[in-house]
């Protein structure tokens, strides 16, 4: 298979992504690209600053459409190290159980409340 | 109609946010009338972030308001950090480099929150101290307090404010917002009456988010993770709840009456040599 290098940096066009709106772009293309049946290496040269909610657009939601496996097999991320890369582990595990178990929040407001 | 209100010793406290609450209840009624606010004894220079936003609501109505009677160290203080130029008093100069300024800006305005964050918080001197792995830490719960805001609030603006004590090792950050608050946007989201403690505890929680396609729910618990190793503190007050972490650990409470919106105050234990960004083992490889 075909290999695209995406550059998050570019996409976003500064080393600040923060922003749920921001990381929406990223998604979009490395969706379209996956669905293209390329495989994707997703490169954060030069970013300076994640955050949860960019992640969680950028990366977290491919798991709302395309399966573990898919992604594992055709997704890799360059140039994350340390709290980034911990950061991004945190949001691809909530993903996978936030979209396995969709009741799963009913249900944790239920034991918030006392239910 | 003059109106006039106390505000006597304030802290970043259950009393002193619900001093800040009372204020707002005796003054947002008010319309095409004048507020005058007098700040006797103390007045935690971080809470202007909360402040600004309460006088922002009372002059949206038409009311004018003026701060006048203002004890002189605490009147100092909030001159340098620049939260009374937005109320008719002059800008003064912080020599001793411990305040760290008033700032209203609009949910959109990220790259100007960014410069703010590296200006006033990053690239001090007065911070040598602070490890790049502390700063980066500080800096990702920073920002997702603000982006939380930005997404979920629906405020008009953000307002933030803090102040270092260089004596004390310590750092405080307030972030706050005049929009939905947190009961409001959870009962919505389970469409059932959420009570405001109930509603911060349970987003506080990993993993609960109010969004229904977009898995989430991470900002907050991490950075109540990082207030626990960093034994700093931390306390939201959104609507009439009340939430504080400290090394007592966790306690909440409800106000009686609301806050006309969020509050997030972080305090920062700056004399912290944890590591942040070691990777484990496993993690090294698979991420998906």
């Amino acid at each position: 298979m075909e290999e695209l290098h995406i550059n998050v940096f570019n996409i976003v066009g500064n080393s600040l992504c923060v922003e749920a709106d921001d990381g929406e772009k990223v998604f979009i293309q490395v969706s379209a690209a996956l669905k293209s049946g390329k495989i994707v290496v997703l490169s954060f040269q030069n970013v300076e600053m994640l955050t949860s909610a960019f992640l969680n657009t950028a990366i977290g939601q491919l798991y709302r459409d395309f399966s573990e496996s898919e992604i594992k097999e055709s997704l890799t991320v360059i140039q994350l190290e340390g709290a980034d890369r911990i950061l991004l582990k945190r949001v691809v595990d909530t993903a996978k159980l936030f979209y396995k178990d969709p009741a799963r929040l009913e249900k944790s407001i239920n034991e918030i409340m006392g239910d | 109609m003059l109106k006039t209100v106390m505000l006597d010793n304030i802290h970043s406290d259950f009393d002193g946010y619900q001093k800040l609450i009372n204020l707002n209840e005796e003054a947002k009624s008010l319309w095409v009338d004048s507020l005058d606010v007098k700040i006797k004894q103390w007045f935690d220079a971080n809470l202007a972030a909360a402040l600004g936003g309460i006088l922002d609501g009372i002059e949206k109505d038409l009311n004018t308001v003026r701060i006048d009677h203002i004890n002189d160290s605490v009147k100092k203080i909030l001159q340098k950090n620049g939260f009374l130029a937005h109320f008719g008093y002059p800008s003064v100069l912080d020599t001793n480099n411990t305040t760290i300024k008033y700032l209203k800006l609009k949910p959109t305005d990220t790259r100007f929150f960014h410069q703010y964050v590296l200006n006033e918080l990053f690239n001090r001197s007065e911070l040598p101290s602070i490890s790049n792995d502390l700063k980066k830490k500080m800096a990702e719960s920073i920002y997702e307090i603000f982006v939380n805001a930005q997404i979920h609030s629906n405020s008009d603006f953000i307002y933030t404010c803090g102040q270092y004590f260089p004596k004390r090792a310590s750092l405080v950050l307030t972030i706050s917002d005049t929009g939905v608050g947190f009961k409001n946007t959870v009962s919505k989201r389970f469409n059932r009456a959420i009570p405001a403690d109930k509603a911060i505890l349970w987003a506080i929680s990993a993993g609960n988010t109010t969004k229904t396609d977009i898995s989430g729910g991470i900002g907050l618990a991490i950075l109540k993770e990082f207030i626990i190793q960093n034994k700093g503190e931390m306390q939201i007050i959104s609507n009439d709840g009340y939430y504080n972490l400290d090394e007592n650990g966790e306690k909440t409470g409800n106000f009686a009456a609301e806050y006309p919106g969020t509050i997030v105050t972080m305090k920062f234990n700056t004399n912290d040599s944890s590591c942040y960004g070691i990777i484990d083992g496993n993690l090294s490889g698979d991420l998906f």
